[in-house]
């Protein structure tokens, strides 16, 4: 059997490795038009940033190592140019010669990956403006930033790749602003976890641009990149970084009909076939399943490269092994917060026609008397009506990753508020509190499921409503540290004597430090009877906004 | 001019930021006062009270994941 791989980057080199192991009588032959193969691009922004020394560090194996330890004939600056699926051949060009050869398959793999989309503006192609998507362009900006003449960068997109870069181009010195089109960083987190991002860089000092679209770079007599030009404001920019976004990789596959989507991406089955026979398609360039809506999604993720194209050498003579699909995990690490997600958000919930219902639970991520406890926040969305849980996000400076993936875990099993409340999850002081995080977070739910409470998201509070009464229930000088404009302050023991400062008929929202004293407060508000009581979703913890 | 110590370690919000409250009522203006915290929102609420209060933040130090802050009165 000959099989041929067209990418050599994550899904390619997993899915070389693998067909090596399990098949070793086959020919086995990676082609890419990449200078490098089986690099970690997920490190490029950390290699910018200089956490990682030399780009040799990201390196997993070279084509040498590839070819004597492995026999896996791969060929760099090696671009296919067409596929002929009857013939089984492929056409590829050597980019350094220019010469095209024909190489014959009995399986192909495709592994194409993705590309960035470049904004269709004015001044991209000018010098010191730069994609990051492969090993070749980090280490283009990394020489401009080692140079060090640069001090100002703009970030064009606020995805996670480019709130990376922006972190790592900040540690190297530069003034840093990022400027998102959309009108939230961080696309597929919701409103509440992408607003404390915004702050925690702005925090930082990274400058964060949301609802401006970038029109032109503009550049001095040399064609170097001098500044940006958005939509409401002219930023200088001796480095413009292009993140706005990637685009499947698979111009070349489609003209040979394999069938893709709007987008491009490929359309795969669970043992990641496409509609042609002996092609498969896995990583960047291919569709999965999403769990929770069983539909195909383009979720172009490391790790789910690494598991497609490990998984795929199982199918290559006949169907043996699905791909279970993604719930959309993902993890950012920014300065000295994270945010982390998993299954459905609360849009995509509802987009999904769930009946949602959610909490925002601030907790510290271990025993709140263990030294070096850090906060962080728990989101959980639900369904009202089965008690699901649909999907989750973490943010803080505390611990993320175990309670996101403790979560997706039992998310991906159908686990229900009731269950999570139950989970029997390690504790001793150091790593947990006796009610762990989650466990908390899932207690406010059913809280919130059982009518007990009413909540109000950050993002949703009106400020300047003149039926509404905003009430703090924290002590004097907390609130005099920090609170919201327009807000009461009555603390909590005071509540009682003092309840005639407050008007039972207008709707009330109360707020604490993280919700437990505005939960206590409204059950005594209700038995007051006022009217329309809720409190403040996460507290003054997750405010996002301005204070005074 | 006098000294006090506050050993606010294990205590959540508002616990830290009411016992210095507290021992400042009581202070007279030049007084000192450390007090240690294993909060580590304290860090930023402090800076803040400070600054509101008129005190004087002499210092403010993250060791071990323990805060240590002396404060001024005045
Ligand atoms: C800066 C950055 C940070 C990231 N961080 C994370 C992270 O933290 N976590 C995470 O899960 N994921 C992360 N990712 C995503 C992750 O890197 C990708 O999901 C992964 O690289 C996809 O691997 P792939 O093999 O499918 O495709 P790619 O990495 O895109 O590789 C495809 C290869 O195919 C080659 N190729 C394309 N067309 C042809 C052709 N016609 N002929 C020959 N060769 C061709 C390309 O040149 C490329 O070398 C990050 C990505 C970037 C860029």
């Amino acid at each position: 059997m000959r099989l041929i791989i067209l990418g050599g980057v994550a899904a390619g080199t997993k899915a070389a490795a693998r067909a090596r192991r399990e098949y070793p009588d086959a020919e086995v032959m990676i082609l890419t038009q990449d200078d490098y193969v089986a690099y970690a691009g997920c490190g490029l922004p950390y290699y910018v940033g200089g956490i990682i020394s030399e780009a040799q560090e990201l390196i997993v194996r070279t084509p040498d190592e590839f070819k004597h330890e492995n026999g896996i004939d791969v060929r760099t600056r090696c671009q296919a140019t067409a596929i002929d699926p009857s013939a089984r051949e492929v056409r590829a060009r050597d980019l350094d010669t220019g010469i095209e050869q024909t190489y014959g398959y009995d399986k192909l793999i495709l592994a194409t990956g993705a590309l960035p989309v470049l904004p269709a503006i004015d001044g991209i192609h000018l010098k010191r403006v730069a994609t990051v998507r492969g090993l070749t362009d980090a280490k283009k900006i990394r020489v401009l930033v080692d140079s060090g003449k640069l001090r100002h960068a703009v970030v064009v997109g606020g995805g996670f790749i480019g709130l990376e870069m922006a972190e790592n181009l900040a540690h190297r010195g530069l003034q840093v602003s990022v400027v998102e089109m959309r009108d939230a960083i961080l696309p597929g987190f919701d409103p509440e976890i992408a607003a404390l991002a915004k702050k925690a860089l702005e925090e930082h000092g990274v400058g964060i641009y949301t609802g401006e679209t970038v029109q032109r770079v503009l550049g001095n007599a040399s064609g170097e990149a001098t500044g940006v030009v958005t939509t409401e404001r002219t930023l200088d920019a001796d480095l413009v970084i292009l993140s706005a976004g990637i685009k499947p990789n698979t111009a070349i596959a489609a003209a040979a009909g394999v069938e893709t989507d709007a987008r491009g991406m490929i359309l795969v089955d669970e043992y990641l076939r496409t509609n042609l026979p002996d092609i498969f398609a896995v990583g960047d360039c291919a569709s999965v399943r999403h769990q929770m809506t069983d539909l195909d999604v383009y979720s172009p993720m490391g790790s789910t490269a690494n598991k497609t194209g490990r998984l795929v050498v199982a199918n290559l003579i006949e169907p043996r092994e699905t791909f279970a699909g993604v719930l959309g995990t993902t993890i950012v690490r920014l300065f000295d917060v994270s945010a982390a997600r998993t299954g459905l958000s609360e849009e995509e919930a509802r987009a999904a026609g769930h009946d949602v219902e959610t909490v925002l639970v601030p907790t510290p991520d271990r025993a709140h008397y263990y030294p070096g406890n850090k906060p962080i926040i728990t989101k959980l969305i639900a369904d009202r009506a089965t008690h699901r849980i649909l999907g989750a996000q973490v943010f803080g400076e505390g611990v993320v990753d175990k309670p996101i993936d403790t979560l997706a875990m039992g998310i991906a099993l159908g686990m229900t508020a009731e269950q999570l409340s139950g989970m029997d999850l390690a504790y001793t002081p150091p790593f947990a509190s006796a009610l762990n995080s989650s466990i908390v977070a899932a207690n406010v739910l059913l809280n919130k499921l059982d009518g007990k409470l009413r909540g109000v998201s950050p993002c949703a509070l009106e400020l300047d409503n003149p039926n509404q009464q905003l009430l703090d229930v924290r002590t004097e000088p907390e609130y005099l540290i920090a609170a919201i404009p327009n807000s009461i302050n009555i603390p909590l023991p005071e509540l009682r004597e003092r309840i005639d400062e407050l008007d039972p008929e207008k709707s009330t929202v109360v707020v604490c430090k993280v919700g437990r004293r505005a939960y206590g407060a409204a059950l005594l508000l209700r038995r007051l009877g006022f009217r329309d009581v809720k409190i403040l979703d996460g507290g003054m913890t997750a405010w996002p906004y301005e204070t005074v | 001019m006098a000294e006090y110590r506050i050993n606010a370690r294990g205590l959540q919000c508002p616990g830290p930021i009411m016992q210095l409250f507290t021992q400042m009522k009581s202070a007279e203006p030049g007084d000192l006062v450390m007090i240690e915290v294993t909060d580590v929102g304290f860090k930023k609420d402090i800076e803040a009270w400070c600054r509101k209060t008129k005190n004087t933040l002499v210092s403010l130090i993250e060791n071990d994941g323990v805060i240590t802050a002396q404060v001024r009165k005045g």
